[in-house]
């Protein structure tokens, strides 16, 4: 049976996703985003880049994440979350990830009478071969 | 041509500010690309992330990364919200180059955005780290 957020323990497994993020997934993405670098859209241009071909946009994998803490935590995620990452590796057209999280500590900010508690995760989003291309933390309310 | 603005910004250059008021068709275009039928519902809210990534456009086009030669890359983003964001509210994005500098030939750079909404209120803040290469030495 699952849990209120508000019974969440240091522990706790966040519910991650796997995604396939396509060409058009990133084709998409920067026409809702606005961000049509070449290094995301253009073959030619992307093989003469360190990556030797076309990458998803890093704000798209961070998106992926977001979304994991926005189905984890649907009333709180939005109003007073925080993340920090690091974009690791490049996730390329074609590749499958996977997203995690993992409550790490929670802090009551406040008095215990009046307090809120803030969950501690870490985050972070696997390409197919199990290493990272984004990997963060993220603090979020838990009521 | 001119060089681009991430050559010669030093720490303190600011940015903007920009409109990133996202309409209910830029939104629904911005969920469908991340998740489509997967993503969650997020009602009349905003995700996060598409402000943010509206901003962050605006910053990419002002640097003028990938000009040039250039090739950029996102090493690092932070991001906090003080409350949602409703789909086709006015917010107002305001950014500061609060660090740069060159190491082995690779140009760091982070970039502070306030988010404020049509009263003045901040209700987010990001910061963006990009490494450049490509730039001619100076």
């Amino acid at each position: 049976m699952s849990r209120g957020i508000s019974d969440r323990v240091v522990g706790d497994a966040l519910s991650g996703f796997e995604r396939l993020v396509t060409q058009d997934r990133v084709n998409a993405y920067a026409e809702a985003s606005g961000d049509h670098n070449p290094i995301h859209l253009d073959e030619a241009y992307a093989s003469t880049s360190q990556f030797g071909t076309r990458i998803a946009h890093g704000m798209l994998s961070l998106a992926l994440v977001a979304e994991m803490l926005a189905i984890e935590f649907p009333n709180t995620w939005h109003s007073g979350g925080k993340i920090k990452v690091r974009f690791t590796a490049p996730i390329f057209p074609g590749e499958t990830v996977t997203t995690y999280g993992e409550i790490t500590s929670i802090d009551v900010i406040g008095d215990e009478t009046g307090g809120i508690r803030i969950a501690t995760c870490t985050v972070g989003c696997k390409k197919p071969d199990g290493t990272d291309a984004v990997t963060g933390r993220a603090t979020v309310p838990l009521e | 041509m001119a060089d681009p603005l991430i050559s010669t910004a030093v720490a303190g250059h600011e940015f903007g500010p920009y409109d990133v008021t996202i309409p209910a068709e830029r939104a629904d275009a911005y969920a469908k690309a991340v998740g489509g039928d997967e993503s969650p519902d997020y009602g009349n809210h905003l995700a996060p992330m598409m402000v943010i990534a509206a901003a962050l456009t605006e910053l990419i086009g002002d640097l003028g990364l990938f000009t040039g030669g250039l090739q950029t890359v996102h090493a690092g983003q932070e991001v906090s919200w003080e409350r949602a964001i409703e789909i086709g509210e006015k917010v107002e994005a305001s950014g500061r180059l609060v660090a740069s500098s060159v190491r082995r030939g690779n140009h760091f750079a982070t970039i502070a955005v306030s988010y404020t909404d049509a009263a003045g209120t901040e209700i987010g803040t990001s910061s963006t780290t990009i490494i450049v290469t490509g730039e001619l030495p100076r």
